[in-house]
């Protein structure tokens, strides 16, 4: 359980924050005084250049990286932004204000240069990433949310929340509705304060979750269920990683049996190669995946859809993908492209709607040595 | 056609009724009929032909007199018709002369000369007359005056289509302001549709001289359209040339021979041709007798059997002179590889003459004649009954040695025996021209693929025909006369052969007056504001016998005309081709180039391609191939049209490179503009977000732009002038630096020049990419400075100096 104080923590993380975001244009400042072309070198960021950091066990970026220059009209345009950028986040964060990456994008609209407003969202959500990596500050510590987080826990867990009207202490089972506890933008704002929970469950889709509150699953096994809702945002990955470091919880996963639900578990076992600079503090090396494994769609003779062209494409890139290079997920994957079906996680209502939590879960998680 | 041919059984008289009917047409009764011919087929069209002829006959008489042209053109609206007048400064023409030139079809000074010159049939300007007389029925008003001569001679005349003859129809001796020139007015029905041609017309004149001054008046122009001259120098005088041995006819060649006072064919063909002298002559004679004799085919000679006959052959010689002459002849035969009749005759005189000399008798022709006849008949015998054959075996050698080692032996030899018979049945001499050597050659080659189940093919019978006409000697016979030759056609045509067969050299280009490419650049220059020009002249090539010259030039941009196809202008001998683009062979050479490799927008690929360009053509040569005498469009000859691509492509890989450069530049000037306004908003915001004043950005704006920064450092009265490189390649400014006050200690490197008080220091380093250069002097402190740096584009010029 954190003992440090999360109030002079923030504190502390802004100026540090401000003072980095500063630094960069100190630094482009620099060269123009020297002469030089402004500069700024990034880590490439596409899956050939991952590595699996020995250490903290999860995927970071390798050494190779790639330059903006202003020696282009493109380099030079993406450092102006990251300029006005800059300045922007610096104010924000001294004025102890936040935003949205949408905010950001429609902002920019208004900035003083015609050539540094953004021309989609994805730019501004990329140069938002750029300088987390080049700063080594997190975009939650530059104050920067995404529109919608909107995951949920649902358990025995008791929490201490910090809200703009103050700490509200709550029980994500007593205190919240059908609905679950809603996971904050920043949930490093969190402290545990008390929990009954044996094991973490997260599950991909909104209906399976419902179905494993409906049969009371969590209370039945004292589970606390985090609900993903497909890829998961950082907040979700980054309270999952807590609950698991500071409660010292297990954690397992729980999707589809397709390629895209097999990237989910990547992300919150492995970390995401769009934010592999952040790995260690989002990736949780120790989750273990549950299924749907497609091992399970023979086994239980699931109901299944065929494989379309680009989950074949995807499933071998999967096999490249060097996160997925052990000895468990290339068996599977090959079973799925030798079989041509994917299956999702209610298709297990074929066999009854309490087969999940009277039978599939137990039976696998009994072997999983997790209950 | 109307057959004229009576038909038998039918009406009798058929035939005189019809030749009543018959008669001779006269020239002009013929044009009047086909007007179309000349360029007269409409009334829009007629003015702007006649326009052409008039000017083109101005243009050239005056380069003849080394005038440079001064040439005035109007058209008036006279009632129901319009009135041409063109006047000139050229060197005027005789009273005697002026009546036939423009009263006369056909009457010329250039029909028959080798001669680049715009007119070429002496049809033209009183094709323009005729016109003119029988659309609006008025006589043609002509004045000239001759170059040195105080009056003018006035002349109204029309044309008498039955003789093709001038009328004149009033004649008076006139004043005139000029000093020299000519000047014609004629009316005919016509109309100004065809203005656009007309100005083309005029405008490209200008274009391809532009020695010449030019002015049109027009009803439909406010103001005279006035061409003055790009410059003074005359196209280069051309020389007539004699027509050249590869570019005549054979009746040419008849009606040559049949004129010329030479005796012999040898003095004909250097006399009346180019490129011919005694040794090409020569060359032409052997291959005409080849050609007229045929050549005589050698034989072997068995020594003992020829000594035994020639002794037979001589009597009442005296024993030892009669050995004597008897060895000589069977040893010389004998130690000859073979030997042909004439040479014979030649063997024996000689032999003779020697013995005469040795033994104080006398071998007269007789003798001679006999121990030739007995030798020959010896070499040669051939009689199957007795089954003698000293032809075979010489016949076998030669077949063998050009028949692949494939072939059968006794195919061989059947070959040799069939020629053989053949040769024996022949000429006594065995003498053949090379297509009878062939004849016979096939017929034996037919009857040994008959007779002996075996193959002779073409390239096999080639390989003997050749080997038989390699090892034949032209004969010494004295080639026919001129006379002969004039007189009998086959031997005319077997002239005009042995011509055509031997190499002479390519006829001089002194014939012609290429515009050079200088000038057609020029041309463009003047009349097009274009912001490129390229221009390729090619050497002189030869067709026919006539040599020609291909120029191309191009303009492109500027003011040129953005949509649509290029332009192409074309022109012939200098004249612009204004009709009949469509017909052209620089058309279509222009069509088929793929415009696109040179930058050129040529939707599909092929065909006229787009953009604002001009393209111009000049072909020049003493004879231009057109396509009609009205001379709208080049024929279809394969080797011109080989020049023109050349020529066209040779300028268009200017354009290439001028339009890639532009391209580059123009990249480099958007990255610059786009550059030049991020990098100070960037400056500007780092320097607002780290709280200190805005950095400099000149060193990072002349790196990225690959610039060549010149820069000033200055540190008391020390100077330094710095020029940076930041492109990749060497580049080489010249900087002059304007000082207000002497500067000293000026390195070597560098000079200076006071001029009333400035000191202009000029700098020329020398400064590889990437690197850079320095220039240090001293000067004293208050100086004003001024630097100027020329030899790098001003976009990747940064001077802070």
């Amino acid at each position: 359980m954190s003992a440090d104080t999360p109030e002079s923590d923030t504190k502390l993380n802004e100026a540090e924050a401000r003072e980095q975001l500063i630094d960069l244009a100190a630094d482009i400042y620099d060269q123009f005084e020297r002469g030089d072309i402004p500069q700024m070198s990034l880590p490439t960021r596409t899956k050939s250049n991952i590595v699996f950091d020995e250490d903290s066990g999860v995927w970071v970026y390798g050494d190779r990286t790639s330059t903006r220059s202003a020696n282009s009209v493109r380099g030079a345009r993406k450092l102006l932004k990251a300029a006005y950028t800059v300045e922007f986040l610096a104010q924000q964060l001294d004025e102890d204000r936040s935003s949205t990456l949408r905010e950001l994008y429609y902002l920019s609209e208004s900035w003083d240069s015609d050539e540094a407003g953004f021309s989609d969202q994805d730019e501004s959500n990329q140069l938002v990433e750029d300088l987390e990596i080049v700063s080594g500050v997190t975009r939650e510590d530059f104050h920067m949310r995404p529109e919608e987080s909107g995951a949920t826990l649902m358990g025995p867990l008791e929490l201490r929340e910090q809200t703009r009207r103050g700490e509200r202490d709550i029980h994500c089972q007593e205190d919240v509705g059908e609905g679950g506890y809603q996971i904050p933008n920043n949930p490093d704002t969190i402290e545990f304060l008390d929990h009954d929970i044996d094991f973490v469950l997260a599950v991909e889709t909104g209906g399976m979750r419902d179905r494993l509150i409906e049969n009371g699953f969590d209370t039945d096994y004292n589970c606390l269920v985090v609900h993903l809702k497909g890829q998961p945002a950082r907040a979700t990955r980054r309270i999952t990683k807590r609950l698991h470091d500071e409660l010292d919880l297990p954690v397992v996963v729980f999707t589809d049996g397709d390629p895209w639900s097999y990237r989910i578990y990547g992300s919150v076992a492995y970390g995401s190669i769009k934010s592999a600079h952040l790995s260690e503090y989002l990736a949780t090396p120790e989750a273990e995946y549950v299924g749907i494994r497609p091992q399970d769609i023979v086994d239980y003779d699931l109901p299944t859809d065929p494989l379309a062209d680009s989950d074949v494409n995807a499933l071998e890139s999967e096999l490249e993908d060097p996160r997925f290079q052990t000895d468990f997920w290339e068996e599977q994957i090959e079973l799925q492209l030798d079989i041509g079906k994917k299956a999702e996680q209610q298709a297990l209502a074929a066999q009854g709607l309490d087969f999940v939590t009277d039978t599939y879960l137990p039976d696998r998680l009994g072997d999983m040595g997790v209950i | 056609m109307t057959s004229f041919q009576s038909q038998l059984g039918e009406d009798q008289g058929i035939a005189d009724e019809l030749a009543e009917g018959q008669r001779e047409i006269s020239i002009a009764e013929f044009f009047e009929k086909n007007k179309h011919m000349l360029g007269f087929d409409s009334g829009a069209r007629g003015l702007v032909t006649a326009v052409k002829e008039a000017v083109d006959n101005a243009l050239d008489a005056c380069e003849e007199a080394g005038i440079r042209p001064d040439i005035y053109v109007e058209i008036r609206e006279v009632g129901d018709y319009y009135r041409l007048i063109v006047e000139d400064n050229g060197p005027g023409i005789t009273k005697e002369q002026l009546p036939k030139v423009f009263g006369k079809l056909l009457y010329g000074s250039r029909f028959h000369a080798r001669e680049q010159n715009r007119g070429q049939q002496g049809i033209g300007i009183s094709a323009a007359v005729l016109y003119s007389q029988l659309t609006s029925g008025k006589p043609a008003k002509i004045t000239s005056r001759p170059k040195g001569e105080a009056d003018a001679q006035y002349f109204e005349l029309i044309i008498d289509t039955d003789s093709n003859e001038p009328e004149i129809k009033a004649e008076r001796t006139t004043s005139w302001d000029r000093s020299h020139g000519t000047r014609i007015e004629v009316e005919m029905e016509a109309n100004m549709r065809a203005r656009q041609q007309l100005h083309d017309y005029v405008k490209h004149t200008a274009v391809v001289n532009p020695h010449a001054r030019l002015e049109l008046r027009e009803p439909g122009l406010d103001e005279p359209l006035k061409f003055e001259r790009g410059t003074d120098q005359l196209p280069a005088e051309t020389k007539e040339i004699r027509p050249h041995p590869h570019g005549v006819e054979l009746g040419t060649l008849i009606k040559m021979l049949e004129a010329t006072e030479s005796y012999s064919v040898s003095g004909f063909l250097q006399e009346e041709f180019t490129r011919v002298g005694k040794k090409t002559a020569d060359k032409v004679i052997d291959n005409f007798r080849d050609r007229h004799f045929g050549r005589e085919l050698g034989w072997s000679a068995d020594e003992d059997a020829v000594e035994a006959a020639v002794a037979e052959a001589v009597s009442n010689k005296g024993a030892d002179a009669t050995d004597f002459f008897a060895s000589e002849v069977a040893s010389t035969l004998g130690s000859r590889e073979r030997t042909s009749h004439h040479e014979l005759v030649e063997v024996v005189d000689n032999v003779a003459d020697a013995a005469e000399g040795e033994f104080d008798t006398r071998f007269g022709g007789t003798v001679r004649d006999n121990a030739v006849e007995a030798a020959w008949a010896t070499m040669t015998a051939y009689d199957e009954e007795v089954d003698e054959d000293e032809l075979t075996g010489d016949l076998y050698g030669l077949v063998d040695e050009a028949t692949s080692t494939r072939k059968d032996d006794a195919v061989v030899a059947g070959m040799a025996e069939r020629l053989a018979r053949r040769f024996a049945a022949g000429d006594e001499r065995v003498r053949a021209t090379h297509a009878g050597v062939r004849a016979l050659v096939d017929e034996a080659a037919d009857d040994t693929e008959e007779f002996d189940d075996a193959t002779f093919g073409d390239t096999a019978r080639e390989n003997v025909v050749e080997a038989l006409w390699s090892r034949m000697v032209t004969v010494p016979d004295d080639a026919p006369k001129v006379r002969e030759t004039a007189a009998e056609r086959d031997t005319a045509s077997e002239l005009l052969e042995s011509m055509r067969e031997t190499d002479i050299l390519a006829p001089p280009t002194d014939c012609l007056a290429p515009i050079t490419d200088e000038l057609v650049e020029a041309g463009l220059r003047k009349e097009f504001d274009a912001d490129f020009y390229a221009a390729a002249t090619r050497d002189a090539e030869v067709h026919g016998g006539d040599p020609f010259i291909v120029e191309a030039g191009i303009a492109y941009g500027g003011e040129l005309e953005e949509g649509g196809q290029v332009d192409l202008l074309r022109f012939a001998n200098r004249v612009p081709l204004v009709y009949q683009r469509g017909a052209c062979a620089t058309t279509d050479v222009v069509k088929r180039i793929g415009w696109r490799n040179y930058g050129l927008d040529q939707p599909g690929g092929s065909g006229m391609p787009n953009g604002p360009a001009v393209i111009m053509i000049h072909v020049a040569s003493t004879n231009v191939p057109f396509t009609s005498e009205s001379k709208d469009a080049l024929a279809n000859i394969p080797a011109i049209e080989d020049e023109i691509e050349l020529a066209v492509r040779e300028a268009a890989r200017e354009l290439k490179s001028y339009l890639n450069k532009r391209r580059s530049m123009q990249k480099r000037r958007e990255k610059q503009d786009v550059l030049g306004r991020i990098l100070p908003e960037m400056a500007d915001k780092v320097a607002e977000v780290t709280g200190r004043e805005r950095p400099n950005i000149e060193g990072a704006m002349a790196r990225i732009m690959n610039n060549v920064g010149v820069e000033r450092e200055r540190d008391g009265d020390t100077v330094r002038l710095i020029v940076e490189n930041h492109s990749d390649r060497t580049e080489e400014p010249d900087v002059t630096d304007i000082v207000s006050a002497e500067p000293t200690d000026v390195p070597e490197e560098a000079t200076v020049v006071d001029l009333d008080g400035e000191w202009f220091v000029k700098w020329n380093p020398s400064v590889p990419g990437g690197e850079e250069a320095v220039l240090e002097y001293t000067v004293a402190g208050d100086a004003e400075f001024d630097v100027n740096v020329d030899g790098i584009e001003t976009e990747k010029l940064t001077v802070n100096a």
